[in-house]
């Protein structure tokens, strides 16, 4: 546990370059046939890529709007492809878009009231899922977003640290960290 | 408290975070098919810049030309004004050089006809003359203005989707 605390004092470092090395080359391949115009190249590493994107959107932005951001973030890495100089480093790149599109939603949204699945009158587990979703909206950045790819996206521990160039420690740290907050909020609510 | 199912899903399962995957898994991503805009390769060129940049280019060479223009006619008032006093006085009737039937076409060193304006017409023309400079700048502003709001970088379509 002390190595944890250790590496919490920088959750957000990126990955060592070492472990850069370990990210497979599929990406490398499937950008570099994207920027050739070859869409289903892009489709690909749309297929791969869409749910981190939507994990990280879906932390810090309406679940509403989450769907439409990433067909946008798609296209806007599309259209700009060409300005990523390290194809192996895909996966961090869109989710640096990724991030920075949620906080310029934030910037340019006027104050919202999400429809929650309560007042839509949808099933309870769509509401027992939002509320739960709410919850670790609350918890610290490093935190959610980690939480929500690993319980809502089901991504492991390793596979959350390649795509998003995280290293495996600060992953594992954000995931044990933000489980300890999350399990004291659900502790304070109500309980599952 | 084991981690190993959190970090990896691997080690004896957690009920509360099995629970918790169970309840969040109906807000997973749904796969859905990209859709590609109609030309979302091909750059939309913006020629607006362009057009206000040949604009700004034209009204500034027409200003020069009238400008010049306006010189030069300015320019062949004081020669005939110059060439008064130089005028011999060969008959006080001829005295006035504006009136002088001999004086232009003999001291005017242009070979068009010479303008003749009396002192008053002279203030009003080159007070239109300001007024027309003055409107001529200001229409450059204001296309140098709508040049640089069209340099600001563009904004993504679709943000505004809340409310």
């Amino acid at each position: 546990m002390a190595t944890a605390d250790m590496l919490l004092m920088n959750p957000l470092a990126p990955a060592a370059p070492e472990l850069a090395t370990e990210t497979p080359p599929v990406e490398v391949g499937l950008v570099r046939a994207a920027l050739e115009g070859d869409r289903d190249g892009f489709g690909r590493l749309y297929s791969l890529y869409a749910p981190l994107v939507h994990g990280i959107l879906l932390a810090r932005v309406p679940r509403t709007e989450v769907d439409d951001l990433v067909q946008d973030i798609f296209l806007h890495a599309f259209r700009k492809l060409h300005t990523l100089r390290d194809s192996a480093a895909f996966g961090p790149w869109i989710a640096m878009i990724a991030r920075n599109r949620a906080v310029d939603f934030h910037r340019r949204s006027r104050a919202t009231v999400e429809i929650t699945d309560e007042l839509r009158g949808s099933d309870k587990q769509q509401s027992k899922a939002a509320e739960i979703l709410g919850l670790i909206r609350s918890l610290p950045d490093a935190y959610r977003e980690t939480l929500v790819l690993r319980l809502v996206e089901g991504m492991t521990g390793p596979e959350i640290a390649e795509r998003t160039g995280l290293t495996a420690a600060s992953v594992r740290v954000n995931l044990h960290r933000g489980m300890k907050l999350l399990r004291e909020k659900l502790g304070t609510t109500e309980g599952l | 408290m084991n981690d190993d199912y959190l970090w990896d899903k691997s080690g004896d399962p957690d009920p509360q975070i099995q629970q918790l995957e169970e309840i969040l898994g109906s807000l997973r991503y749904q796969p859905q098919p990209l859709r590609y805009e109609p030309n979302a390769l091909k750059h939309r060129r913006n020629y607006f810049p362009l057009l206000a940049i040949a604009a700004t280019v034209v009204v500034a060479l027409l200003t020069g030309g009238l400008w010049l223009q306006l010189r030069t006619e300015e320019a062949s008032i004081p020669a005939v004004a110059i060439a008064q006093p130089t005028t011999p006085r060969i008959n006080p009737a001829f005295d006035s050089p504006i009136n002088s039937p001999l004086s232009a076409p003999s001291y005017s060193p242009k070979k068009h006809k010479p303008v003749l304006v009396n002192r008053e017409e002279r203030q009003e023309a080159l007070a239109a003359k300001q007024q027309l400079l003055f409107a001529l700048r200001l229409a450059s502003e204001k296309l140098n203005t709508a040049y640089r709001r069209t340099q600001t970088p563009s904004q993504i379509k679709n943000q505004h989707k809340a409310g």
